[in-house]
C-alpha cells in the first residue's frame, strides 16, 4: 500500500509542472530582502525605482504603466525601452531627494544601491518608507555578502553572481505577478550567458589578465579599477581570465604604477554619459592610455586590446550580462580564444 | 666709544657654504629615496641605469615600463612634491614675517579654502562646462578667496590682527561652501574623490607638473631672497619696519601676491597640503636663526625635504593604499608643532622687570 | 635748522590730536618734549619720521619736506625709538641692534666691516656689549629699551626721536643715556615724563597740552611753577641749585 501510494504521488508530480515554474502570486506575499520582511497585498501600482538596473529590469518585466518616477543614471536606458522610458518621469540624474519621491505617492520604491536607502541613506531609509507605509526592495546584489558600511563603493565579501540578479527579477516578477515574464527573462539572460562563453572559450588556457577601468578623480592620476568580486570580477571570473589586481574593494583607487607593472592583456574601460570627471568619457581615458609616458607602453595599449563597454555592464545588474557578452567578443577579436 | 673688538657677524662664510652643501645633498638623498620606494618594487640596478639613460645619455636596454615609472612617474612626483614642499614653506615664512603670528602659513589667508571650493565646483557641479579644468578652477578658486580676504582686512585698517581674522572668517566661509557642495550635490563616489583631492594626492603628478611648479618655486625663492631684509625689518611691526627705510606698503603688496600666486599654483596641482608653511620656518628658526638671508633658503630646502618624505610615508605606510599626504603632513607636523612650542617655553629663562 | 616743523596738523579717527604745532629744532641740539598723557607726543614724534601722513602743516629736515624724501631717504637719517618694542621672533641682542643697519645696506649688499663697527660702538654706548648674545625674549624692560636704543644708534642718524626711553631704566642708565644723547652730534628729540631730567639735559623743552604748544623755549624759559601748574595741574617750587640755567623742581603734595 505504501509503494502504490508513493508511485501515484509521483506520477502526480511527474504530471504537474514543480512548483517553481510560473505560479500565480498569492497575495499577502511576505518576502525576506536584504534583512527585512516586506508585504503586499496586492501588486503595486506606482513604483519609483531608484538604480539603472532595477529600472532596466522593471521595464523588461513590462511594468512601465505601473513607474511613476526614476532616479540614478549612469548612461542612456536600453535602446529597446527609449520610447516608454521618456514616459516615466525622471526624478533626478542622481539622487532624488526623500520629498520628490514621496510626491510621487509611490507605494513601492526599489533601489539598486544600499546606500541610496540603507541606514545613512541618502534618498531616506527603509524605516522612513516603512513609516508611509511604502515597501522598500534593496537589490540583493548590493547586501548579500556585501560589507557597505565604509561608505564608498564598498566591499564585496563573496564574488558576484548573475544567480543574485535572477534572484531580483523573481522576486519582483511575483511582487507584480507576472511569474512567467520573470521566468523568460531570467531563462533568456541564461542562454545569452551560455553562448557569450562559448565565444571566448580557451580563454582560460591563454593566461589572459584584465583590468576594467571605471573612471579617475584626476586624469592622470589613480583610477578606479575593478576588485575581484564585483561585475566586473564576475565577467573575468567567467571567460577565465584574472584580475590584475586582488583586493575585494568594489572599485579601489589604484596607482598606474601598479597597472603598468602588471601590464594586463586587455584593457576595458567603461563608457558613460555623466561628466563629473574629465575621466569619465571613453575618449578621455583612450587619449590618456595612447599619449602617457609609461601607459602607452602597455601591451594592450600597443597591440590595441582595448575594449569599451557600458559603466553598467561593469555593475552588478542585468546589463552584466551584455558585458560578459561584449568581453567575449573582444577576446575572440584579439585571438584570445580557441 | 671706538669698538675695540669686532664682531664676527658675518664669519665663517666657510661654513655656512659647507652646510649649504650638506643641506641640498641631503634633498638630493631624499629625492633618491623617493624614486626607489614605491609599491612595486623596482631592483635598484634598474633605476641607477634609468637615471644612467635618461640624464647621462647612456644606452641601457630597460623593460620600458619600469624605465617609464621611474622616471615619468616617481621622479617627476618626487619633483613636484619637493618644489610644492618649498613653495609652502617658504609661502609660511614670509607671512609669518608679514603677519608677526607664529600660526601665519597659507591656509590663514583663505587661500587653500578657496582652491578647494573651487575645485568642487568645477567637478562636482561642472561650473565651467568642461572648458575649465580642476587645476584651473582651484587656481581661480585661491585667488578669489585672497581678494575677499585681503577686501575684508583693509577695510577695517589693515592691521595684523585683522588680517589673521578675516583669513580665518574666509576659510571658514569657503570650507562651508566646499561642505555644501559635497554634501548636497554629490554622491559617494565623488565625495571620495574629493577628499583625495582636498586632503592632496600627488597621484598622477608628471613632467607638464613639473614645468609648472619648478619655475614657480625657483622664481618664488628668488624673489623672496631679494626681500630678505625687509623681512628681518618686520621684526618689530609695521611702523618699525618704515622707520627703518622698508616701503612697507609695496612690499606688503608684493610679498603677499607672491605668497598667493605660489600657494595658489600649488594647491592647484596638488591639493590641500597643510601644516608645511607652519612647521618647517619656525623648525628652521632654531636652526639657522631669524635672519631671513639664511632662513629662507633653509625653509626652502627643508619643506622641499618634508614633503618628499612625506610622500614616501602616503605610499608605503598603508599596503596597497595610497594615504592622503595632508593627513601624513598633518601627524607629524601637530606633533612637531607642540615640540617646538614646548622647547620655545624652555629657553625662555628670563624674568621681566 | 634740522628739524622744522610748521602747522602740523593731525586726527586720528576723526579726533584732533595736533592742532597747528610749530617747533624748530637746531641741529645739535637735544629737544625734550613734555607734556601730559594724550597731549600728542608719540603722534608728533611718528609724524616727524613720516610714519604718518600730516593733514595740515609741513615738516622740513634740513629744509627739505620729509614728504620728498624716499622712505629709505628718511631711515638713514632719522631713528626712531618707540616706547614699547615687541617681537615673537627668537632674536638675540646682536640680531636686533642689526636691524639698525636696514637702511644703509641695499638689498644684496654684503655685510661689511663699517656696519660691524657702528654695531659695536651701539652696543658699546648702550652698555649691551656683554649681553650681545642673550636672547631678546630673556631682556628686561629697562634691558629691551636699551637695546632698542643701540639699535637706533646703529642706524648712524643725523636725528634721534626717542618716545620716553628712560621709563623702565634704573638711575644709572636714565643718566647714561641723556648724557650720552648730549655728547653725540645728532639732534635728538627727546619724549619726557621726568621734569628734572629734562631740565638736567636739554637745551630746549617744548610743552604740549591738547595738541598744541604751550610752552617752547630754553629750559628757564618753560619750566616755572604757573606753567607747570596750568599743564600739568601740580604745584611745583623752581631751585636752580647747581647752575643757572639748570632748574630743579620740587613737587609739593
Amino acid at each position: 500500500m505504501k509503494r502504490l501510494s508513493l508511485t501515484l504521488a509521483a506520477l502526480v508530480a511527474a504530471c504537474f509542472p514543480s512548483s517553481a515554474w510560473a505560479e500565480d502570486t498569492t497575495y499577502p506575499l511576505t518576502l525576506e530582502n536584504c534583512g527585512r520582511s516586506i508585504t503586499f497585498e496586492k501588486a503595486p501600482n506606482r513604483i519609483v525605482s531608484i538604480g539603472q538596473s532595477n529600472t532596466e529590469i522593471l521595464l523588461s518585466l513590462g511594468l512601465a504603466e505601473k513607474m511613476v518616477g526614476t532616479g540614478v543614471w549612469f548612461s542612456p536606458v536600453m535602446k529597446e525601452f527609449e520610447a516608454e522610458n521618456a514616459k516615466i518621469p525622471r526624478l533626478a540624474d542622481n539622487d532624488p531627494s526623500f520629498e520628490s519621491v514621496v510626491q510621487q505617492k509611490p507605494d513601492f520604491f526599489t533601489a539598486q544601491y544600499e546606500w541610496h536607502i540603507g541606514p545613512n541613506g541618502s534618498v531616506g531609509t527603509r524605516d522612513q518608507f516603512a513609516d508611509l507605509k511604502i515597501p522598500t526592495y534593496i537589490a540583493p546584489a548590493d547586501c548579500v555578502a556585501k560589507d557597505n558600511s565604509g561608505g564608498g563603493d564598498g566591499v564585496r565579501l563573496q564574488m558576484f553572481t548573475m544567480d543574485l540578479i535572477y534572484q531580483e527579477i523573481l522576486d519582483l516578477a511575483r511582487i507584480f505577478d507576472v511569474n512567467d515574464r520573470g521566468e523568460a527573462l531570467v531563462a533568456k539572460l541564461k542562454q545569452r550567458e551560455t553562448a557569450a562563453i562559448a565565444t571566448a572559450s580557451g580563454a582560460a588556457g591563454k593566461n589572459v589578465t584584465m583590468a576594467f577601468w571605471f573612471s579617475s578623480p584626476k586624469i592622470p592620476g589613480d583610477s578606479y579599477i575593478a576588485g575581484i568580486n564585483g561585475g566586473a570580477g564576475y565577467i573575468m571570473h567567467i571567460l577565465g581570465a584574472k584580475d590584475i589586481i586582488d583586493l575585494k574593494d568594489e572599485w579601489p583607487l589604484v596607482s598606474w604604477e601598479r597597472v603598468t607593472s602588471a601590464n594586463p592583456t586587455v584593457l576595458v574601460i567603461a563608457e558613460m554619459s555623466r561628466r563629473r570627471y574629465p575621466a569619465d568619457s571613453a575618449e578621455a581615458k583612450r587619449a590618456f592610455l595612447k599619449t602617457d609616458a609609461v601607459a602607452s607602453q602597455m601591451e594592450a595599449v600597443q597591440k590595441n586590446r582595448i575594449i569599451t563597454i557600458d559603466a553598467q555592464a561593469m555593475d552588478p545588474g542585468i546589463r552584466t550580462i551584455e558585458g560578459v557578452e561584449q568581453v567575449a567578443q573582444g577576446l575572440k577579436a584579439f585571438g584570445l580564444a580557441y | 666709544m671706538i669698538a675695540t673688538e669686532t664682531i664676527p657677524v658675518q664669519g665663517g662664510h666657510g661654513r655656512w657654504a659647507a652646510l649649504a652643501i650638506a643641506a641640498l645633498g641631503v634633498l638630493v638623498l631624499t629625492m633618491a629615496l623617493a624614486v626607489s620606494t614605491g609599491e612595486i618594487s623596482v631592483p635598484f640596478g634598474v633605476i641607477a641605469k634609468t637615471l644612467g639613460n635618461k640624464i647621462f645619455g647612456t644606452a641601457y636596454t630597460l623593460d620600458p615600463i619600469q624605465e617609464g615609472i621611474i622616471w615619468n612617474y616617481r621622479l617627476s612626483r618626487t619633483v613636484v612634491a619637493a618644489c610644492a614642499g618649498a613653495a609652502l614653506a617658504l609661502s609660511g615664512t614670509i607671512l609669518q614675517a608679514l603677519l608677526r603670528n607664529p600660526l601665519a602659513e597659507p591656509y590663514v589667508l583663505g587661500i587653500s579654502a578657496g582652491a578647494s571650493t573651487g575645485a568642487v565646483a568645477i567637478v562636482i557641479l561642472g561650473f565651467g562646462g568642461g572648458l575649465l579644468t580642476l587645476s584651473g578652477g582651484a587656481f581661480l578658486g585661491a585667488l578669489g578667496a585672497f581678494g575677499l580676504v585681503a577686501l575684508l582686512a583693509s577695510g577695517s585698517g589693515g592691521g595684523t590682527d585683522r588680517v589673521v581674522l578675516s583669513g580665518i572668517a574666509g576659510s571658514q566661509l569657503f570650507n562651508a561652501l566646499t561642505a555644501y557642495i559635497v554634501t548636497t550635490s554629490a554622491n559617494a563616489e565623488q565625495a571620495r574623490g574629493v577628499m583625495f583631492w582636498l586632503l592632496g594626492s600627488l597621484s598622477g603628478a608628471n613632467w607638464a607638473d613639473v614645468g609648472i611648479a619648478a619655475p614657480t618655486a625657483l622664481i618664488g625663492a628668488l624673489l623672496c631672497l631679494f626681500y630678505a631684509r625687509a623681512l628681518d625689518a618686520f621684526a618689530f611691526g609695521a611702523d618699525a619696519a618704515a622707520s627703518l627705510g622698508i616701503p612697507v606698503q609695496r612690499v606688503r603688496i608684493v610679498l603677499f601676491a607672491l605668497t598667493a600666486a605660489m600657494t595658489a599654483v600649488m594647491v592647484s596641482l596638488v591639493g590641500s597640503i597643510g601644516f608645511v608653511g607652519l612647521v618647517v620656518p619656525h623648525a628652521m628658526r632654531f636652526v639657522v636663526g631669524p635672519n631671513h638671508d639664511r632662513l629662507l633658503p633653509a625653509s626652502a630646502v627643508a619643506g622641499a625635504v618634508f614633503m618628499v618624505l612625506a610622500d614616501i610615508v602616503s605610499r608605503i605606510i598603508v599596503p596597497q593604499q595610497v594615504v592622503p599626504i595632508g593627513v601624513v603632513t598633518a601627524l607629524v607636523g601637530a606633533p612637531s608643532f607642540a615640540v617646538i612650542l614646548t622647547r620655545a617655553k624652555r629657553t625662555e629663562r628670563g624674568r621681566v622687570a | 635748522m634740522s628739524i622744522s616743523i610748521r602747522d602740523a596738523v593731525w586726527k586720528a579717527g576723526g579726533t584732533l590730536i595736533l592742532d597747528g604745532v610749530t617747533i624748530d629744532v637746531p641741529a645739535g641740539q637735544v629737544l625734550g618734549l613734555l607734556g601730559p598723557n594724550g597731549s600728542g607726543k608719540s603722534s608728533l614724534l611718528r609724524l616727524i619720521c613720516g610714519l604718518r601722513p600730516l593733514a595740515g602743516g609741513v615738516i622740513q629736515l634740513d629744509g627739505r619736506d620729509i614728504s620728498d624724501l624716499s622712505r629709505r631717504d628718511l631711515a638713514q637719517r632719522l631713528a626712531l625709538v618707540e616706547q614699547q618694542a615687541a617681537t615673537d621672533m627668537p632674536m638675540t641682542v646682536l640680531d636686533v641692534v642689526q636691524l639698525g643697519r636696514t637702511p644703509h645696506r641695499g638689498a644684496l649688499a654684503a655685510w661689511a666691516r663699517h656696519d660691524e663697527d657702528a654695531v659695536a660702538a651701539a652696543l658699546r654706548a648702550t652698555d649691551m656689549w656683554e649681553k650681545r648674545k642673550q636672547a631678546w625674549r630673556t631682556l628686561s624692560g629697562g634691558e629691551r629699551q636699551r637695546v632698542q636704543i643701540a639699535r637706533a644708534l646703529a642706524q648712524e642718524p643725523t636725528e634721534l626721536l626717542l618716545d620716553e626711553p628712560t621709563n623702565h631704566l634704573d638711575i644709572r642708565h636714565q643718566l647714561d643715556l641723556l648724557g650720552l644723547l648730549r655728547r653725540l652730534p645728532v639732534t635728538s628729540v627727546v619724549a619726557l615724563h621726568d621734569m628734572n631730567l629734562a631740565a638736567a639735559f636739554c637745551d630746549r623743552l617744548v610743552v604740549l597740552q591738547n595738541g598744541r604748544v604751550a610752552a617752547a623755549g630754553t629750559v628757564a624759559e618753560v619750566l616755572t611753577p604757573d606753567l607747570i601748574a596750568d599743564v600739568f595741574g601740580v604745584t611745583a617750587r623752581i631751585s636752580y641749585p647747581a647752575r643757572a640755567d639748570r632748574p630743579q623742581i620740587a613737587f609739593l603734595p
